[in-house]
């Protein structure tokens, strides 16, 4: 059979040849390890399409339509300097209270995970670091599990007996990930991480994406703060300048993330940045080109 | 401003956000023929663009334009 990602590539080629063009820019920094891991992937993905009665074609058309929505989005943004939501109320109409968005959008997502440069070096971050964690790991949480890839690279990272918890506000995404992971050791809850509390404390939480979703990204973080144990690690990423049609939290600047990190009583204990476009720095900050911003937390015990 | 006058300024911004100096415009131009024109670079040569001559694309025209000669007809209908 052909390798998935050579059938991908060349069906966004013919589908959207401008956008083909950025994606082939970005798999020129690729290595071996990203076609061994992005096939593998794309292999199991299909698998669950099938089991849907869905293509890898029927996934492509999502993708190129995320693609769609975020160049509106995008020119918007460049335009004013501002995301097009800002509140929870308007994106949960816009997007999460409607099945056929969310079910593209996912899709989307998912795909973006291995055609975009930075989400995939930022999975590899997060995989190539976790295993630090795993012997003091007995509880582990993620917060908006999204597809449920950090979660499933979790699941094969972290030691059999460790608890897992997902938390996500939306039921497609849940779907999602069970569809991806079967498995009894997690625990799934729909529900708004504000209303969650199992009176329980974590020694590692995930909240991969998530920030930029929310109105009040300091008091998530609070909140977070209280769920995880005295020396618990909390990951989390989140980008600055990225619009899309579910984000209406807009950071200018990786300064004003870091701002927000102590504020909510946590040291960086490591940290990576990664431009989303091959530009300088003087360039990505010139046209605000996004960058994902990753880091791993610990509490700050001196903070009162 | 005629369609020669438009078509130098649209070069400029060309290099400017491509940040290439090669690049040499013509009517018949696509982004097949110059390299760095992927579908981010369009969006930020499309904004530049709109703001250098004070007008706003609808998103049908941002998707519409074949070449470099339908871009340059495009706001050359707004701004005369």
């Amino acid at each position: 059979m052909e390798q998935p990602l050579n059938y991908i590539y060349q069906k966004i080629e013919t589908l959207n040849p401008i956008h083909g063009k950025k994606l082939k820019k970005n798999i020129v920094f690729f290595d071996a390890r990203y076609y061994e891991l992005a096939n593998s992937f794309f292999v199991k993905y299909i698998n669950i399409l099938h089991l849907n009665n869905k293509t890898l074609d029927y996934a492509i058309d999502c993708y190129l339509q995320m693609i769609a929505d975020v160049n509106s989005e995008t020119v918007e943004f460049l335009r004013t300097g501002k995301y097009s939501s800002s509140t929870f109320a308007e994106v949960n109409q816009r997007v999460y209270a409607r099945p056929e968005t969310m079910e593209y959008y996912m899709h989307g997502l998912i795909m973006s995970q291995f055609l975009w440069k930075h989400h995939y070096q930022m999975l590899q971050y997060f995989t190539d670091t976790l295993p630090r964690y795993m012997g003091t790991t007995k509880s582990y949480l993620e917060v908006g599990v999204g597809h449920g890839l950090y979660l499933s690279k979790a699941l094969e990272i972290m030691d059999i007996g460790t608890r897992l918890t997902a938390v996500d506000i939306s039921e497609t995404s849940i779907a999602m990930t069970k569809s991806f992971i079967n498995d009894s050791r997690i625990n799934y809850h729909l529900k708004d991480i504000f209303e969650f509390d199992n009176h329980q404390k974590y020694d590692f939480i995930t909240l991969g994406e998530v920030l930029e979703h929310v109105e009040d990204p300091l008091k998530l973080l609070q909140k977070l703060n209280t769920l995880l144990s005295d020396d618990g690690v909390l990951f989390f990423t989140t980008p600055t300048n990225a619009p899309a049609i579910d984000h209406i939290y807009l950071f200018n600047t990786v300064g004003e993330i870091q701002d927000i990190i102590k504020a909510a009583g946590f040291d960086i204990e490591a940290e990576l940045s990664l431009l989303s476009e091959d530009v300088s720095p003087e360039r990505a900050a010139k046209f605000k080109i996004a960058i994902l911003y990753g880091a791993f937390l610990k509490k700050n015990k001196s903070a009162s | 401003m005629d369609k020669g006058e438009i078509l130098k300024t649209v070069n400029d911004i060309f290099i400017d956000v491509l940040d290439d100096e090669n690049v040499v415009l013509t009517y018949e131009t696509t982004a097949n023929d110059v390299e760095e024109w992927d579908s981010l670079n369009h969006i930020q040569l499309v904004v530049a663009i709109e703001k250098q001559f004070g007008i706003r694309f609808t998103s049908q025209e941002i998707r519409s334009w074949n070449n470099i000669g339908e871009l340059i007809g495009s706001i050359s209908n707004r701004i005369n």
